[in-house]
């Protein structure tokens, strides 16, 4: 995770602002760097201590979606028009696909990395199939074709099995298993999945604003509906315990403790007119950031205040423009990118 | 589904919302030709384009992008909901790029469904929030348009020329040099007796003015219904097709609640053959005009101006679809009618409410 030299915790202004020619559209933070990828195709690879530039990555065609390697050796970028996988060390794509619109794009943790099979694997979302290739960017297996655009992808069982995110619903996938090895499946867009850590749950935000959940071991399966907008965004914190989603002008943050949220009430954090951005910082504290088209960004303590209330931000910062992206750098360090090109760091906890 | 308030396309601010355009029809109609005039002619406009069925367009400036039909069913309840799922995902994708057009034009291949294509920016509030359907403009060919819809599909399998000119906002009806006057009258008869709400405009080599079809605000009720009212008790026409418009003209103010029943019933008993709905309706206790237009199912209604001074209250809608009931939409529409006493009630009230303001 994130050197971060900041000091953390004495002054509310540390921290770093930098300006990007674009709009950027996502933020991946790993071991030091900060990747922001623009909608017009270039990520620029940004120093987490200082901001200062890396370097600077093109795929053309626009992006949507970065990721980085465990430890920032490698860039995985997605895009509308293709796919592309960049080595930090000679700034060289090992993979360079275009041609195919790529939703997303994951590594698997590559925890300890005892074995081979568990060595750190990047996923692909490539039209309606996925592949996977190695840290080399040789292919190791690819899926077969989804009903739909696949639309996310989630690593499970350490980078041995693949969640893949289609109309229609969640498909797993292994290597050298011709078809899926698991299917859960619900009628409707599957936009955005988020796994606990634990692999216990498997959650997935609609087009037809619900979230789908199943129980990783057997399927079994719930909706919760009642959402304003879909949900175009869903993450797990660090301990597994809460997940937030988008889909109103609240937040929603279910308890998954004990059997699931099943017959329980969410948390509901209001600041926002429309998210755009949810991260959750790492640790156990279940403290939440995010974003929205009017400009805010909020900082919650999610797990505070009872289920069913309707809670308030801990801290808030206003901006003039909307915030396209967020990410944490380490615990200490919450990185926002503004729809203007603007890029501000901040250290947290504030004081 | 019941009526909402979603849609602000009358409110008197303006509409900052990226335009869109759809354009439908068959190969062969002339759409490529018209296609390329659009991007190629000097009108100052940036125009982002989602393609499906041209895979080589020759233009250098323009933002292209392939798409393919992934048509997604909704968990609403609601058979005939059904969105595009690729254009949710690439207009998505655009909007964040904004800044880079002025407006998209989305060209659809001549075997697609327009309903998905519409109702996508009725249930996607995302999308409907950042980007406004002008129109959806439908090519026809004048020597061959007659035998495609005239074509007899296996049940159960739509007739998409059929659909295509049921769902337009206008009609380019192309090639017109190539059929004689009796043919071409004819052809207009029969794109009017199923479409009674879209202009048609005739053409040679897709040769008519662009801003006939690039600004047309066709979801800008107002202007629709008072463009030419003429046809909304027309009854002359030979309706030889099952896909037909129904106008209503009423005069009068509504009671809203009787309305909002009327609509629901209808929808959800007729939504399924209804492909687009449009209306102008007068309620009684409100000074300004209430407007609605639908998708099959999908309804979205709102105030639109104020009544003026001098306007005569009433009612205007209309319906396209298969196998309407004129007789029986225009009587169980005039149930909605709020009593005489009430609307006068209500007008005292309104006018001791102004004179004490």
């Amino acid at each position: 995770m994130s050197n971060s030299t900041l000091t953390a915790g004495t002054d509310t202004t540390a921290g770093w602002t930098r300006h990007v020619e674009d709009a950027p559209v996502a933020i991946a933070a790993r071991h030091g760097l900060i990747a922001v990828a623009g909608a017009g195709g270039t990520a620029w690879i940004l120093d987490a201590r200082d901001g200062n530039p890396v370097a600077t990555v093109t795929l053309p065609g626009g992006l949507l979606a970065a990721d980085f390697s465990a430890d920032g050796a490698h860039l995985a970028l997605a895009g509308p028009a293709g796919h592309a996988l960049w080595r930090r060390e000679d700034g060289r794509f090992l993979v360079f696909e275009t041609g195919t619109w790529s939703n997303a794009v994951r590594w698997s943790s590559g925890h300890g990395a005892a074995t081979a099979a568990d060595a750190p694997r990047l996923a692909i979302a490539s039209g309606r199939r996925a592949s996977v290739v190695d840290a080399d960017g040789a292919q190791l297996w690819q899926i077969d074709p989804c009903p739909s655009t696949v639309t996310d992808v989630r690593w499970l069982r350490t980078g041995r099995r693949l969640a893949v995110a289609a109309y229609s619903g969640v498909y797993c996938y292994e290597r050298h298993a011709g078809a899926p090895v698991a299917e859960y499946r619900y009628l409707g867009s599957h936009l955005h999945l988020a796994v606990d850590p634990a692999e216990k749950w498997l959650c997935s935000g609609n087009q037809d604003a619900s979230i789908h959940i199943w129980r990783v071991r057997d399927g079994a399966d719930l909706t919760m509906s009642g959402y304003p907008d879909k949900i175009s965004r869903l993450a797990f914190e660090d301990t597994g315990r809460y997940l937030a989603s988008d889909g109103a002008p609240d937040i929603t943050v279910w308890d998954f403790s004990g059997k699931g949220p099943e017959g329980t009430r969410p948390r509901m954090l209001r600041a926002h007119e429309t998210v755009t951005a949810l991260a959750w910082r790492p640790g156990s504290e279940a403290i939440l950031a995010s974003s929205g088209v009017e400009g805010l960004l909020a900082v919650w303590r999610a797990a505070s205040g009872r289920p069913g209330g309707r809670h308030r931000p801990a801290f808030e910062y206003e901006h003039a423009q909307p915030i396209a992206a967020l990410a944490w750098s380490g615990p200490d360090l919450l990185v926002s990118a503004e729809r203007s090109g603007t890029i501000r760091a901040r250290s947290y906890p504030v004081s | 589904m019941t009526p909402t308030e979603q849609i602000d396309a009358l409110g008197e601010e303006r509409d900052t919302r990226v335009p869109v355009t759809v354009l439908t029809g068959f190969l062969g109609s002339g759409k490529t030709t018209l296609l390329n005039r659009i991007l190629t002619e000097h009108h100052g406009m940036r125009i982002a384009v989602i393609e499906n069925e041209f895979g080589e367009v020759g233009i250098d400036d323009a933002l292209v992008v392939d798409a393919e039909e992934e048509i997604f069913e909704m968990n609403n309840g609601c058979i005939c909901c059904t969105v595009r799922g690729d254009l949710i995902r690439i207009l998505g994708a655009l909007m964040r790029r904004r800044e880079s057009f002025d407006r998209i034009l989305i060209e659809t291949t001549g075997l697609a469904d327009p309903a998905p294509v519409a109702q996508t920016f009725f249930m996607d509030d995302e999308i409907a929030s950042q980007l406004r359907l002008d129109a959806i403009i439908t090519l026809a060919d004048a020597a061959h348009i007659l035998e495609h819809l005239d074509e007899v599909k296996p049940d159960g399998v739509e007739n998409e020329s059929v659909e295509q000119v049921a769902f337009a906002d206008k009609i380019v009806l192309n090639k017109t040099d190539l059929v004689d006057e009796a043919q071409r009258h004819e052809v207009i008869r029969r794109l009017r007796a199923i479409n009674a709400l879209a202009e048609v405009l005739p053409a040679r080599r897709a040769d008519i003015d662009l801003a006939e079809v690039l600004d047309v605000h066709a979801f800008d009720l107002d202007r629709v219904l008072q463009n030419d009212p003429a046809f909304l008790t027309d009854t002359e026409h030979q309706h030889d097709s099952t896909v037909t418009s129904v106008g209503i003209d009423l005069p009068g103010e509504l009671d809203q609640r009787k309305l909002d029943a009327w609509l629901s019933t209808l929808l959800r008993t007729r939504g399924a053959d209804i492909f687009r709905s449009k209306g102008i309706v007068a309620l009684a206790g409100s000074d300004r005009q209430y407007v609605f237009q639908g998708v099959h199912m999908l309804l979205e209604a709102e105030n639109g101006r104020e009544w003026r001074a001098q306007e005569a209250r009433g009612n205007r809608l209309v319906f396209i679809g298969r196998n309407l009931d004129r007789a029986e939409l225009n009587k169980s529409f005039a149930g909605c009618l709020a009593p005489a006493r009430t609307a006068a009630k209500k007008a005292a009230r309104r006018a001791a409410a102004g004179a004490s303001a």
